[in-house]
């Protein structure tokens, strides 16, 4: 199996969880690396170049931040935070420092092994196509500013639907915050919510099956959107 | 109402309108020299009483238009005229006859009597137009100030209404409880082509016009607000129209005008202190009480999964007990469960604590409803996967200010509340709509309803529809949905449905109604 080559760096100070991840991800084919403070974990992702970190904010000599941060500096690889920080600005602060998913503790075992395997797949696959995008039985062509739904209808996207789908989809399947998401598509000077709800609400009626259940543009409540492409099927 | 924008700098001066007071005598030169240059033709077939009649019309007609002092001039200048013109010896200031002596001094009285009377009227006239106008500014900025709930916007408003009536920059300052000032946000200037809409004051006299309470002068007005025992602010004005002569020049109606507009506002301000120190104190009266039933019920709540989760952690510890894995695998589950339990239990606390502590003011965003609702189904999907939900959102209601996590919360809440209560095979319907200022959201069921009681009586902390029921969760849920509602100055009712089943009704006001559709887009844009 290909999975027993990924290995998963856990930059986590608590023995307990530890131990309780290595034996999940262990037991479940990964290679592990555990890192007990930051300044070890970021040397640790130097050395071990791994497929996926997991990183506890509160770590006893820095921020677990910084080790997002630092990791960032030079590799793209997935970084999921594992934290008890449940306030709205923290979750905020570890995504606008690129991290690609957050988890909260206590943590359901099986659900962040579901998570963690789907991130690293994604990984694996690359960046999303920028021609013709798939979301289920509608095809979005990014070049055209086309929505064609399965039975061949075509619906033309508006010039700041097209740039907000194109911004989503430029960053992969990683969350984009709404400040951000605001500034690629307005630029630096405006600050609209409101107007970016607005579109938001419209993209989903052109690409959505059931736009009041969105499936493919996620919103991450209190920090902004996302663009998925392969919904994990909701009963795993 | 459109006059009242217009300032009301040149009104008492309106009767030298004309120009400056030498044009006013150069015109009154002007009526002598018509009245001459009319009689001059009638003469000597129109008798000289009659010659007298076309001086006084000239005279009744200057006083009226031109005011008191061209008045006289042309009663003088009008018998200067006619014993010039039409007493014989004509041509000359002599007087042949001494009964033209007589009519000329009468015709002096009459004139002058008549000037003055003319002027009166006037005069009379123009206050009471001053006075009218006054009442209707007041007026104006009262009504304007009777909506306003806030000190903030009280402030503006009369700034905007000073500005626009004085022609000046205004700006209002608030006094604290020590009597120190701070000013109010300065409203953008009324004016566009105000230059300094950020008006510089000096601090040190505000001070003192809280200190003394009355008004003082210097380069521009400043004004007590005066509140029941002590000065609650100060209003400063500075005039725009004349700046050099500044502020000293006001004439003193406008400054008794001025006068009123504070005296009003102070008023006003002293109402909203009211209402916001009753709303404070309502806000911290129900912290308190959150508190103490708070910790009352935790140390219970906490204290009994806990020992479940200890009890069951020692029996798989113990070799001895060589439990089968079957017995593992439930005390896993057991341990696990109870741990889950216990985290939601402080999630909760730690949430109600964060609404109370917020001091009132959520951390609040525009959200479409219709996203706040998808985001709660999809936080409640396992929960909910043997439960039918039917949606009835509209995608054309207004957006909402509101802390998205806690509309969410509120929502999570109630679906996990019907998915604990009723039975598998219930239907959930979820539904929003727009009532006059309030957004409606309702999460109904249609499966037991509401436990015998009063319904509303569950929205108390710690309190559980069915006291002895092991269904696992604690009190609190329905108690946070109340708390944060109430947060957002919405509330939220549980009742029994006619058809049968529990229904839960938030309210939420709706800040600004705004469309829903996109704003239409630039037309560059579109190829």
């Amino acid at each position: 199996m290909t999975e027993a080559m990924h290995v998963v760096l856990i930059v986590e100070d608590d023995q307990a969880i530890q131990n309780i991840l290595r034996m999940l991800f262990e037991g479940n084919g990964f290679r592990v690396v555990v890192a007990g403070t930051a300044a070890r974990g970021e040397h640790d992702a130097r050395l071990h170049r791994p497929d996926i970190v997991l990183v506890d904010l509160g770590l006893p000599d820095r921020d677990g931040i910084n080790v997002i941060v630092g990791i960032r500096q030079w590799s793209p690889v997935p970084i999921i935070v594992l934290s008890a920080r449940s306030a709205e600005p923290q979750r905020l602060a570890a995504f606008e420092h690129g991290a690609d998913d957050y988890v909260m503790k206590p943590f359901s075992a099986p659900e962040l092994l579901t998570r963690v395997r789907a991130i690293v797949r994604r990984h694996v696959r690359g960046p999303l196509p920028m021609g013709v995008l798939e979301l289920g039985d509608v095809a979005v062509d990014l070049g055209r500013r086309v929505v064609r739904s399965g039975d061949g209808r075509e619906v033309r996207l508006t010039p700041l639907e097209h740039r907000i789908l194109e911004t989503l989809a430029r960053h992969g399947e990683r969350i984009v915050t709404s400040a951000a998401l605001i500034k690629e598509v307005w630029g630096p000077d405006r600050d609209d919510t409101r107007a970016l709800r607005v579109y938001i609400g419209s993209l989903r009626k052109k690409l959505e099956v059931d736009p009041s259940r969105p499936k493919y543009i996620l919103t991450e409540l209190g920090v902004g959107y996302r663009l998925v492409i392969d919904p994990e099927p909701s009963d795993t | 109402m459109q006059d009242l924008a217009a300032p009301i700098a040149s009104v008492p001066q309106a009767h030298r309108a004309v120009g400056g007071a030498w044009l006013g005598y150069l015109c009154g030169l002007a009526i002598t020299s018509a009245c001459t240059a009319i009689a001059f033709p009638l003469y000597p077939s129109v008798a000289s009483v009659n010659i007298v009649m076309v001086y006084l019309i000239g005279t009744t007609f200057g006083a009226l238009r031109l005011g008191r002092g061209p008045g006289v001039l042309i009663s003088v200048a009008n018998i200067l005229a006619f014993d010039f013109f039409f007493v014989p010896p004509r041509f000359s200031f002599d007087v042949e006859d001494t009964q033209y002596i007589f009519t000329m001094a009468v015709m002096l009285i009459v004139a002058l009597v008549i000037a003055n009377l003319v002027v009166n009227i006037r005069r009379h006239r123009d206050l009471a137009d001053i006075r009218e106008r006054r009442t209707s500014m007041l007026y104006a900025m009262s009504r304007e100030l009777a909506v306003a709930r806030d000190t903030e916007t009280m402030a503006a408003a009369a700034v905007r209404h000073v500005c626009a009536v004085f022609n000046s920059t205004a700006l209002v300052l608030i006094a604290d409880e020590r009597g120190l000032l701070t000013p109010t946000n300065q409203a953008p200037a009324s004016r566009p082509h105000n230059h300094h809409s950020v008006l510089d004051y000096d601090p040190d006299l505000a001070q003192e016009v809280v200190a003394r309470g009355e008004r003082l002068i210097s380069d521009a007005v400043y004004l007590p607000l005066q509140g029941s025992r002590r000065v609650k602010g100060v209003m400063v004005v500075r005039p725009q129209s004349d700046a050099r002569a500044g502020a000293q020049a006001l004439p003193t109606d406008q400054l008794q005008l001025l006068d009123a507009f504070a005296v009003q506002l102070a008023h006003s301000l002293r109402r909203a202190r009211l209402a916001e120190a009753a709303e404070a104190a309502r806000i911290a009266a129900e912290r308190a009480s959150l508190r103490n039933t708070l910790l009352a019920s935790i140390s219970h709540d906490l204290r009994t999964p806990l020992s479940a989760i200890a009890g069951a952690g020692s029996l798989i510890a113990q070799p001895e007990y060589a439990l089968n894995s079957d017995r593992r695998t439930t005390l896993g589950h057991l341990i696990e469960r109870k741990a889950r339990d216990m985290s939601q239990l402080l999630s909760n606390i730690l949430e109600l604590m964060q609404i109370e502590s917020n001091n009132g003011a959520p951390r609040t965003d525009w959200h479409a409803i219709e996203d706040l609702v998808a985001h709660s189904l999809r936080a409640n999907e396992a929960r909910l996967a043997q439960r039918r939900i039917v949606l009835d959102v509209p995608a054309d209601l207004p957006m909402v200010l509101v802390e998205a996590t806690l509309i969410v919360q509120i929502l999570s809440n109630l679906l996990e509340n019907a998915a604990k209560y009723t039975p598998p095979g219930t239907t959930i319907t979820i539904c929003a709509a727009v009532r006059e200022e309030h957004v409606l959201l309702t999460v109904a069921d249609d499966g037991p309803g509401l436990p015998p009681g009063d319904p509303q009586r569950l929205f108390e902390k710690f309190q559980r529809g069915r006291a002895e029921s092991n269904i696992v969760g604690v009190g609190l849920g329905l108690a946070i949905c109340r708390a944060a509602a109430r947060l957002h100055g919405g509330d939220i009712i549980a009742k029994n449905a006619p058809e049968g089943g529990a229904r839960f009704e938030i309210t939420l006001p709706v800040e600004t109604q705004f469309d829903a559709s996109p704003p239409a887009e630039p037309e560059s844009l579109q190829n």
